[in-house]
């Protein structure tokens, strides 16, 4: 028997928080530290190394609280207390951690010295989790304003480009317009069921069918989470923002923030639906099918490499879908094990990008690539496991990934959506692959500056760590796929234990 | 010999040390300096060319089923096993790969001179991905090595190749990941209704061919995707597009490796799997027909489009669709002889498809020019390359005493009880190979020695006859004595045409071969 949690007492929620505030403690604290100490490089880098202690602070705080195996009592509260959370959360800490070490040799390079950066990233990074954890509905919107807000802050960062300022203000007013369909949507599902806690509104739901309004709520919500994890249609702030952000920036925004979104929005889709499979899964289906088109299709012309992977994330998000369309066991646990795997890789991706540009963001193009792997091999190696693993190529761990989401579509009996995620996957060929020619088969250009530009040491090292683990987990995936199946089945219990408990 | 391999316990690793021997030997390739990367890889491809030489003597050719077997866990949760075997038919390909890359890396002695520690790591990466390919006995194993292969072979030609590499590589890739990734999703629908019947999720080779007739309406669909990918690989008219690109553009090497073994592939998954798994589809009349109308137009049509060849190494990339089409005729035929037969050209396709590669690699290197018309009178010059080109002209023709010649007979013989109007039809093949090849031979070797720059070329030298002798002595010896590769192809030949009997309940079938794999 699992030790319980009474979460209706101040202590039960705190131990259950403990993770989340821990985190957020800490990144007071770093504010306090850089309030006095924010004017030299050596300052940014203290912050940044600060922040890099808290996170593995909370990595600890989070491993204790999961080895807990807490169950709560009684009715479902505002925070799960599941392995879907432990495993998401984890997943976005190691991103958010990854992030920060990319960034303290970035922005010194790029002479941006301004180390409140680290505490708007440790922020962030507090609303990642809230939404991963959140179980209501309430919680989940307090979590991604939490995280919308430092995240804007840091997509407009580098203050001397108009494009990072274009960025930040694009990405501010489109998450504006998300979050209103989210919070009608919300108010709406309020106003059907009488709650917004998730068990609670899926137990309303679980024996009659869902009353019109309930079902404009959910639709509300599908098109606020379509927003946030940049689906076609709803996708079209993701290539300038991608392109304008700082790089380490875009990196946790291509990885850390869509994988929490895709999280919550697993979470919601399946504790407040579960019945409704056949009303949301047209949706998701058509949504999917478009998006890996569209973004794919779209990627094909791109020539900027940061835009490329912009397109690229958003084909990714089509994957994703997929994944979530099936709502079962096996469909939850390939999200999981997929979100894994794109955001190892895509952070690896971002991470090489990043010690491409120099002096002034710039854009990398693909002919400025050419011949890079004459004087940068290791560079150009990382760069093409990372392209091979988001086409799926096998020995990668974006090949686990896609065949985890293929069995699970096909398990449902779903061989089209199958067929169109390999079709486009053969088009994604198509700009993967230019990448790989270009550092390996095209002539040498006269040598650029750039070329001698090395990463930081621990930002080699993270990008070193993430390509090797895509390349070992490509190739003994047994103990991921084990935790995303087990993390994947304790939501789905969950929620139907919350249902039968009613 | 075989007493004393089974000492050694030859039977229980061959097959993994085969595997993983060339992977072992990527390392020191790396780590060499660059010049001698290609004596590493050429020690490492000679010792397993003799490692696997053995398989020859423990073989036992009285057995239909699969030899050699060995499982080892890999994701077992999900089915997925490491499961390697041979059988009379993956033998010769096994063969064939381990004895033609020692003669590639010889081959590339000369003409790679950059980046040399990665093409030769790339090579033995390229010979693990192909005799991967024809020992899995494991679809996800299988798909695996049939996906890491192309890798190599991209880096090969994009990196390596002639003028117009870049288009000629990312087409080879597409074409062959676009028929790979739908096989994969029927390779995971069949797993999941075979799971949905005996409740458990297997990708093995045995299990799946055990419950196939199960598919029912699913078999055409699935069916369909493999073909398609097996056809590209082959290359099928009308998917052969990717086929000249390809070999024009690859260096001497890549073009004999894809011609010799990377075609090969396409033919081993017909008869591997996609014919075995739904018989009753494949050899439906709508499906012969398909088939059959295909392989005679690409008989005929590969042979008048290399006719009218400029450039020779294209004449010799198109010769290898009309080949193809015997191969395809043959398995589809599906008579004992005409598998045979079948497979007698997919080895000797191999021999003298690969050595007239080598030997307009070799002329290339001296004159620099692929143009038929740029040679004349080459004879005279040089004798030796050209008597042993002569004589690989004639093996591909399919000259009684050579080899091209016993693989075409067996299959038209095997095939004109059923198909009579294809394989008359194919027949004239058989003519057509003369009229594009020996035209092209007397264009380049007789005739008048009229173009001064051919005048100073210089013959073999040893290392090129040493690349060219094994082949001569293979086309030589498999034209005048087959019988100990047919004897040792047979029982397995007459196991797959057991397999696809129209109509067989597989379940009472005599396949004890197949599953003595999974026992053990």
């Amino acid at each position: 028997m699992n030790p319980v949690l009474d979460l209706t007492s101040p202590l039960g929620i705190t131990i259950s928080l403990t993770p989340e505030i821990v985190l957020s403690i800490c990144a007071m604290l770093v504010l306090l530290v850089v309030s006095w100490r924010h004017k030299t490089p050596a300052d940014s880098r203290l912050a940044g190394w600060l922040s890099v202690v808290s996170l593995i602070v909370t990595g600890g705080a989070l491993a204790w609280l999961s080895l807990q195996q807490f169950e709560s009592e009684g009715l479902p509260f505002m925070v799960a207390l599941d392995g879907f959370r432990y495993l998401s959360s984890a997943l976005v800490l190691v991103l958010a951690l990854a992030s920060t070490l990319l960034s303290i040799g970035y922005l010194e390079r790029e002479g941006i010295t301004a180390p409140e950066y680290y505490v708007l990233l440790l922020l962030g990074t507090v609303g990642l989790m809230f939404m991963t954890a959140s179980q209501d509905l309430i919680v989940f919107f307090l979590a991604l304003e939490t995280m919308s807000m430092a995240v804007y802050v840091l997509a407009g960062y580098d203050r001397r480009s108009p494009a990072s300022s274009e960025a930040g203000l694009k990405y501010f007013l489109i998450g504006a317009f998300a979050s209103g369909f989210l919070l009608y949507g919300i108010a709406l599902l309020y106003g059907s069921t009488g709650s917004t806690n998730l068990a609670l509104i899926g137990a309303q739901f679980a024996d009659r069918p869902i009353p019109g309004m309930g079902l404009i709520g959910m639709g509300l919500l599908l098109i606020g989470f379509g927003f946030k994890v940049a689906a076609v249609p709803f996708h079209m702030w993701t290539p300038d923002v991608y392109e304008g952000a700082p790089t380490p920036v875009t990196g946790f925004m291509a990885t850390g923030v869509k994988a929490a979104a895709f999280v919550a929005f697993a979470r919601v889709l399946l504790s407040c639906f579960p019945q409704a499979a056949p009303q949301w899964r047209p949706v998701i289906w058509v949504l999917a099918v478009v998006t890996m088109i569209l973004g794919n299709l779209v990627a094909l012309n791109q020539t900027s490499l940061k835009r490329l992977l912009a397109y690229s994330s958003v084909a990714h998000a089509g994957y994703l879908l997929v994944a979530l369309w099936p709502g079962s066991p096996l469909g939850t646990a390939a999200l999981l094990l997929y979100l894994v795997a794109y955001g190892v890789t895509t952070f690896a991706a971002f991470g090489i990008l990043s010690a491409l540009g120099t002096g002034g963001e710039r854009d990398i193009t693909l002919a400025e690539i050419s011949g890079l792997a004459q004087s940068r091999p290791w560079l150009s190696f990382g760069l093409a496991v990372c392209m091979l693993s988001l086409l799926g190529f096998p020995g990668t761990l974006g090949f686990i990934g896609k065949w985890y989401i293929l069995s699970a579509v096909i398990a449902e009996k779903n061989a089209p959506l199958a067929v169109v995620l390999v079709l486009t996957t053969v088009v994604s060929a198509g700009y993967y692959l230019p990448v790989i020619m270009a550092m390996y088969m095209r002539p040498a250009r006269a040598p650029l500056v750039y070329y001698s530009v090395k990463l930081a040491p621990a930002a080699a090292a993270t990008v070193a760590i993430a390509i090797i683990a895509t390349l070992v987990f490509g190739f003994w995936p047994t103990e991921l796929l084990n935790a995303a199946g087990a993390s994947a089945a304790s939501l789905l219990n969950g929620a139907a234990s919350a249902v039968a408990g009613r | 010999m075989q007493d004393f391999l089974f000492g050694l316990n030859y039977n229980t690793w061959i097959l993994t040390a085969l595997l993983v021997l060339p992977l072992v030997g990527v390392l020191p390739v790396l780590l060499a300096p660059s010049a001698s990367a290609k004596h590493i890889a050429l020690v490492v491809t000679i010792l397993e060319f003799l490692l696997s030489a053995g398989l020859w003597w423990a073989f036992d050719p009285t057995s239909g089923g699969i030899q050699f077997g060995v499982v080892a866990p890999w994701l077992p949760q999900w089915g997925i096993n490491y499961r390697v075997g041979l059988d009379g038919i993956s033998l010769f390909m096994v063969l064939l790969s381990t004895g033609l890359m020692p003669l590639a890396v010889l081959g590339s002695w000369k003409y790679i001179t950059e980046r040399e520690r990665g093409y030769y790591a790339l090579m033995l990466t390229l010979t693990t991905g192909m005799l991967g390919v024809f020992l899995a006995l494991d679809l996800f194993v299988f798909y695996v090595f049939w996906e890491v292969m192309l890798i190599p072979m991209y880096f090969i030609i994009g990196v390596w190749g002639g003028k117009n590499r870049l288009y000629a590589a990312i087409k080879f890739f597409i074409y062959t990941f676009l028929g790979s990734l739908l096989m994969l999703v029927a390779i995971l629908v069949m797993v999941w209704k075979v799971a949905e019947s005996t409740g458990t999720v297997s990708f093995a080779y045995a299990d799946l061919l055990e419950h196939s007739p199960q598919l029912g309406t699913l078999a055409p669909w699935l069916f369909a995707a493999f073909f398609l990918a097996f056809a590209i690989k082959v290359p099928m008219f009308p998917f052969h597009t990717w086929l000249p690109d390809a070999h024009v553009e690859a260096p001497t090497a890549g073009s004999v490796i894809l011609a010799s073994i990377l075609l090969k592939m396409g033919t081993y998954g017909f008869l591997r799997f996609a014919v075995p798994f739904f018989p009753e589809v494949a050899l439906s009349p709508v499906v012969t027909t398909i088939v059959l109308v295909s392989a005679v137009v690409g008989i005929i049509y590969g042979a008048l489009v290399a006719m009218v060849q400029p450039d020779v190494k294209k004449l010799v990339a198109y010769s290898s669709v009309s080949h193809l089409g015997f191969v395809m005729l043959g398995i589809w035929a599906g008579s004992l002889q005409s598998v045979q037969g079948a497979l007698m050209i997919m080895i000797g396709h191999g021999l003298s498809t690969g050595a007239l590669f080598f030997l307009i690699g070799m002329l290339y290197e001296r004159r620099h020019t692929r143009e038929i018309a740029a040679y004349g009178g080459l004879a005279r010059v040089v004798p030796m390359l050209s008597l042993i080109f002569v004589v690989t002209s004639l093996a591909s023709i399919g000259l009684p005493g050579l080899n091209g010649f016993v693989g075409e007979f067996l299959v038209l013989l095997g095939s004109f009880a059923r198909h009579p109007i294809a394989t008359g039809l194919a027949t004239t093949g058989v003519i057509f190979a003369a009229m594009y090849l020996l035209p092209a031979v007397q264009r380049i070797f007789f005739n008048k020695l009229d173009n001064p720059a051919n005048e100073h070329l210089s013959d073999l030298t040893p290392r090129e006859l040493w690349v060219m002798l094994p082949l001569v002595f293979g086309m030589v010896w498999l034209g005048l004595y087959p019988k100990p590769v047919l004897s040792r192809m047979e029982a397995a030949s007459k196991h797959y045409v057991e397999l696809t009997q129209p109509g067989r309940d597989r379940y009472s079938a005599p396949s004890e071969g197949i599953h003595a794999e999974r026992d053990r």
